[in-house]
């Protein structure tokens, strides 16, 4: 039977930051592989700092209300505090604007722009 | 009677060994963060093997691998590389220990501080974990 690893107790207790997922494979070959995914993935910038997902190349400003700033805020804190991931609030705003836009179809957007017309 | 319980004994000690089915991968690079000044880089890898050797009982050093990349952010400089990766075979019992933990967590720390490195990579199971900001602590 297959023992789950409890992640965030490892992150904890080493004192590291999870990153996400990878194939590992034992062996050279595997090793190489691995070593390959993760710098594709999960290359941190020269100078140091946070990774970006290098698919991000467009830059826009997007008006926020402060609340829902000071929540994205809060959130990142949070993640950081437990040690999870280390994110900029903007940051996590872009992937949960990213996440939102794949599921989100036609009639759902048009709910949310005019509410009281979609409702009709 | 006695070589029954020999054969046993000598099953479970294979099966022990069996049990060693979490993957623990360390990533020595062979430049500092700035992809150009070495370092040390055997040193390091004999550090880690033996912080590896001491904690779960044992390592494996692969030959260096050949790497480059380029640095966007410094005007589409190439830069290269030769990490060695480092394999260790452990329990999910050892690897979830907090004394465990905190000795291979305190050696990635200092091998970042002290080999200036922007971000120290360790993959344990199926998740990729990075030490940054090693100076800072």
């Amino acid at each position: 039977m297959k023992t789950r690893l409890d992640m965030d107790r490892i992150a904890k207790g080493l004192g590291a930051q999870r990153q996400g997922k990878v194939v590992a494979k034992g062996g050279y070959f595997g090793s190489l592989q691995l070593l390959a995914d993760i710098r594709a993935r999960f290359r941190v910038p020269a100078g140091g700092g946070r990774p970006t997902d290098r698919t991000w190349t467009e830059r826009r400003l997007i008006p926020l209300a402060p609340r829902t700033l000071h929540q994205l805020e809060k959130l990142t804190a949070r993640m950081r505090e437990h040690g999870s991931v280390n994110l900029e609030p903007m940051q996590l705003a872009g992937l949960l604007l990213e996440k939102s836009a794949e599921k989100l179809n036609e009639k759902e957007a048009e709910r949310l722009v005019s509410p009281k017309r979609a409702s009709r | 009677m006695k070589q029954k319980t020999r054969q046993a004994a000598v099953a479970r000690g294979v099966l022990a060994g069996g049990r060693k089915r979490v993957l623990v991968v360390l990533f020595v690079l062979s430049v500092e963060r700035d992809g150009v000044t070495a370092i040390d880089q055997a040193h390091w890898v004999d550090a880690a093997l033996e912080t590896f050797g001491r904690v779960f009982g044992g390592a494996t050093a692969y030959p260096k691998a050949k790497g480059v990349w380029r640095d966007d952010e410094r005007g589409g400089a190439l830069v290269k590389d030769e990490p060695v990766v480092v394999h260790c075979y452990t329990t999910p019992e050892d690897v979830q220990d907090a004394e465990n933990l905190a000795a291979l967590g305190g050696f990635c720390k200092r091998m970042g501080r002290e080999a200036k490195q922007g971000e120290v990579g360790l993959v344990v199971g199926d998740e990729y974990f990075a030490f940054r900001q090693c100076d800072g602590e």
